[in-house]
């Protein structure tokens, strides 16, 4: 039967179930030819990777030197690692007979640390999936009519293997560096960390199996990163000493094992079930994370890792009522921004408490110990802080629709990050105020050096890509790019340079008028330097003007 | 009476629980092509990826060859072919090995016949061996149609497939699509293109956040052409 003809005017949606011919409900409608057996999962797997493999152009002597190359860079870089851990372990005082009332021990510290790194962990997990199948996987694999389990086992795999290395050598380092005093025990923490990670991935895979939305799961993982904070505060007000932090003994080792083999088997048996959009979502993030790794882009493991994993949509509109211009309406988006990403409030209260934490553990409570923890909170808190000034950077376009000069739209960007890390920098050199004996100094440090957070946050937010035409360099790290690590350090450069008068007044425990001075000064030039537009380091500038090479292009205006 | 290839009936697409457009009712049947057309952002691509299984319906009802929709069924997959906007490939695959993978992964027997016949039909014979990343988009675009063809199907899904395509392509995927229909196949599109809807589809339905209209091909060409460019 012929459909209606073409101009008809419908009678309504059931006129098209008027059927066009007979019924050809039992197969397929339509062949391209005869059709046999289905192959495989496998031998589709192997047929992507067979030409992969023949296009590569790589010879097995090729293939041996990157795998050499790999391993004895990865060894050297664990036992630099593992070094340092020694020297830290070697150089730590010993725990006082009589602790503070208001204090944590050392083990009690890393336990609290150990939870952080699952909360992290879980995280991660649930950001990256944990299976997921890439674009091409995604679209030229999941729609083949083969039991998707063949296919996605290698996925299945990768992040399980990868989060227990990640996590047997943080347990490890943490161990060695702050508490282990034998190699077995550190072995056996590291194996205890091995197999407590993978167990958070493999729960992580499950939960995807059964459709837990990603965001869920990553969200479990901010709580409890946040909840470790609070019971740091919890024990070091308590004054709870823990005396030391037992490993587990190879025989529950073993039971831990068996669990991990037994959710790996749970999980294998599940990936027929797992939902292609959210492999396809989940996919999609870990290539983008995957790439920004590769090409050591830290803004685009940012965006990658927030993408896809918050709400799509928002419960109210905000009606920014506080928007009176181009200005207020750039600080009101960033704000909103910050707003809406728990992740990175909870890395902001997690990154003011690392300063305090290292004031109340008395073997940490010296000057190295709380110059390092000062480092790594700055640097997560303005991390957390610069948000609004990445999503600018990737969009251009949305700072050249308003009517502001490129400089005023970098100055404008310094507005929230620079109230967050106020914030941020009150309470963590409150802390130090408090170590240190006197606390009002610390703080007008604190509210002074704030300004070159904020401007170290927008630089690094508006750096330029990486130049991977410049020279290498051979460490016995292996080869290092001059043309990223010039990149990478523009933000961190000032940090160090214009807050030496706090690392100095930290060096010495001690606040002088002089170094308030001097710090006002740092802010004033960090402010300028921040605000500026140029990309290019000060090497390329001379070369332009000499007529050579430029290494990068100037900025793009409205940039 | 046949059983329809697909059916909506009140169904609800969007994004965290927000529709994109009003409840979407409509019935397919074998050898009918039923075209999705309104301006951008009124839902078709969202009505499309519900209908493939890659979004899961916030209300209503939707069955595909009557079950529910469930794309983790191998019946499911070997039923429905689907054309979206995915321009994703294997870089180590040449055009004509992506193509034999899709035919021959759905157990097509003289693969490399049927991909000869697509290459020649897509003018896809002279770049047989290249990578896709040495392809323009409009190559690469008719790569994605030929695949949607080189497997057997009940339901041709295709979300603007005249997207990049020059008049001749568009004329010979119009071919193509009404002999679809005529071995029995249904069609289901999201289009922008007036004569490709006249041409190919029995009925279309506009979509809007108020209120779907179902329309005849040429109502809908001629409210496809009033939409402002």
């Amino acid at each position: 039967m012929s459909g209606p003809a073409r101009g008809d005017e419908p009678e309504g949606p059931d006129e098209l179930t008027e059927p066009a011919g007979p019924d050809r409900d039992r197969g397929p409608a339509v062949s391209p030819g005869e059709v046999g057996d289905l192959p495989s999962a496998r031998s589709i797997r192997r047929f992507t990777a067979a030409a992969g493999k023949a296009r590569a152009g790589a010879s097995l002597t090729s293939l041996l030197g990157d795998v050499y190359y790999a391993v004895i860079s990865v060894a050297i870089g664990a036992a630099a690692a593992f070094g340092i851990a020694q020297q830290v372990r070697a150089s730590l005082p010993p725990a006082p007979r009589v602790a503070p009332a208001t204090s944590l021990s050392l083990p009690a510290l890393v336990g609290v640390a150990l939870l952080a790194t699952a909360g992290v962990l879980v995280s991660l997990a649930g950001r990256l999936g944990p299976v997921g199948a890439g674009g091409a996987e995604s679209a030229w694999w999941l729609a083949l009519p083969v039991g998707r389990r063949g296919l996605l086992r290698p996925a299945a795999r990768r992040l399980p293997i990868l989060g227990a290395l990640a996590g047997g050598a943080v347990v490890a380092l943490l161990d060695a560096g702050l508490l282990g005093d034998t190699p077995r025990r550190t072995l056996l923490a590291a194996g205890a960390g091995l197999v407590v990670a993978a167990l958070l991935v493999l729960l992580a895979t499950v939960a995807q199996s059964v459709g837990v939305p990603r965001r869920r799961v990553a969200l479990v993982g901010d709580v409890v990163l946040a909840l470790s904070a609070v019971l740091a505060v919890v024990l070091a007000l308590g004054g709870t000493q823990l005396a030391e932090l037992p490993v587990p003994p190879g025989p529950l080792l073993g039971v831990g094992v068996l669990l991990v083999a037994v959710l790996a088997w749970v999980v294998d048996g599940r990936l027929d079930s797992m939902p292609a959009r959210s492999l396809r979502e989940s996919g999609s993030v870990a290539t983008q994370a995957m790439g920004a790794v590769v090409s050591l882009d830290s803004r685009e493991l940012g965006r990658a890792l927030t993408a896809g994993s918050s709400r799509p949509v928002r419960r109210w509109v905000s009606r920014f009522h506080g928007v009176r211009g181009p200005a207020t309406a750039l600080v009101a988006a960033d704000l909103a921004q910050l707003r809406r990403s728990p992740r990175h409030v909870v890395q902001l209260a997690v990154a003011a408490l690392i300063p305090w934490l290292a004031t109340v553990v008395p073997q940490l409570a010296n000057v190295p110990g709380v110059l390092v923890s000062v480092l790594v909170a700055g640097g997560i808190a303005s991390s957390a802080a610069g948000e609004g000034a990445r999503a600018g950077e990737m969009n251009p376009i949305i700072d050249r629709m308003l009517p502001l000069a490129a400089k005023t739209v970098r100055r404008l960007r310094m507005v929230v990050p620079g109230a967050a890390l106020l914030v941020w920098a009150l309470l963590a050199f409150a802390g130090l105020g408090r170590w240190a004996g006197d606390p009002a100094p610390w703080l007008v440090l604190a509210v002074l050096g704030a300004p070159v957070w904020a401007a170290a946050t927008v630089r690094a937010a508006y750096r330029p890509g990486p130049n991977w035409s410049k020279p290498l360099v051979s460490t016995p790290f292996g080869a290092l790019p001059t043309g990223v690590t010039t990149v990478v350090s523009r933000g961190p450069d000032l940090v160090v340079l214009c807050l030496l008068p706090t690392w100095i007044a930290l060096l010495l425990r001690h606040v002088t008028p002089t170094f308030l001075m001097l710090q006002l000064a740092g802010a004033a030039i960090a402010f300028a330097v921040g605000s500026s537009i140029a990309t290019g380091t000060l090497m390329d500038r001379l070369f332009e003007a000499s007529g050579g090479a430029p290494g990068s292009k100037p900025a793009a205006a409205g940039r | 009476m046949p059983q329809p290839v697909a059916r909506a009936q009140d169904l609800l697409v969007g994004y965290g629980g927000a529709p994109v457009c009003a409840p979407v009712t409509f019935t397919l049947h074998p050898g009918r092509a039923l075209a999705l057309v309104g301006s951008n952002g009124s839902g078709k691509s969202t009505v499309l990826r519900a209908v493939i299984g890659l979004l899961e319906p916030s209300g209503g009802k939707l069955t595909v060859l009557g079950r529910e929709v469930d794309e983790r069924t191998v019946e499911f997959r070997s039923a429905v072919s689907s054309v979206l906007d995915d321009d994703a490939y294997f870089p180590s695959l040449s055009v004509a090995e992506h193509l034999y993978l899709v035919a021959r992964g759905h157990g097509v027997l003289d693969a490399w016949d049927r991909v000869d016949e697509l290459l020649d039909e897509f003018g896809l014979v002279d770049h047989a061996a290249a990578l896709p990343v040495s392809l323009s988009s409009g190559q690469r675009r008719r790569l994605l149609l030929a695949a949607g063809f080189a497997r057997p199907r009940s339901l041709l899904v295709l979300d603007e497939p005249e997207q990049r395509l020059d008049r001749r392509m568009l004329s010979a995927l119009t071919d193509r699509l009404l002999a679809e229909k005529a071995s029995g196949g249904a069609v289901l599109m999201a289009s922008h293109d007036p004569e490709l809807v006249r041409a190919v589809a029995d009925r279309a339905l506009h979509l809007d956040d108020e209120r779907n209209e179902l329309l005849s091909a040429a109502d809908a060409a001629t409210r496809i052409a009033r939409i402002p460019a």
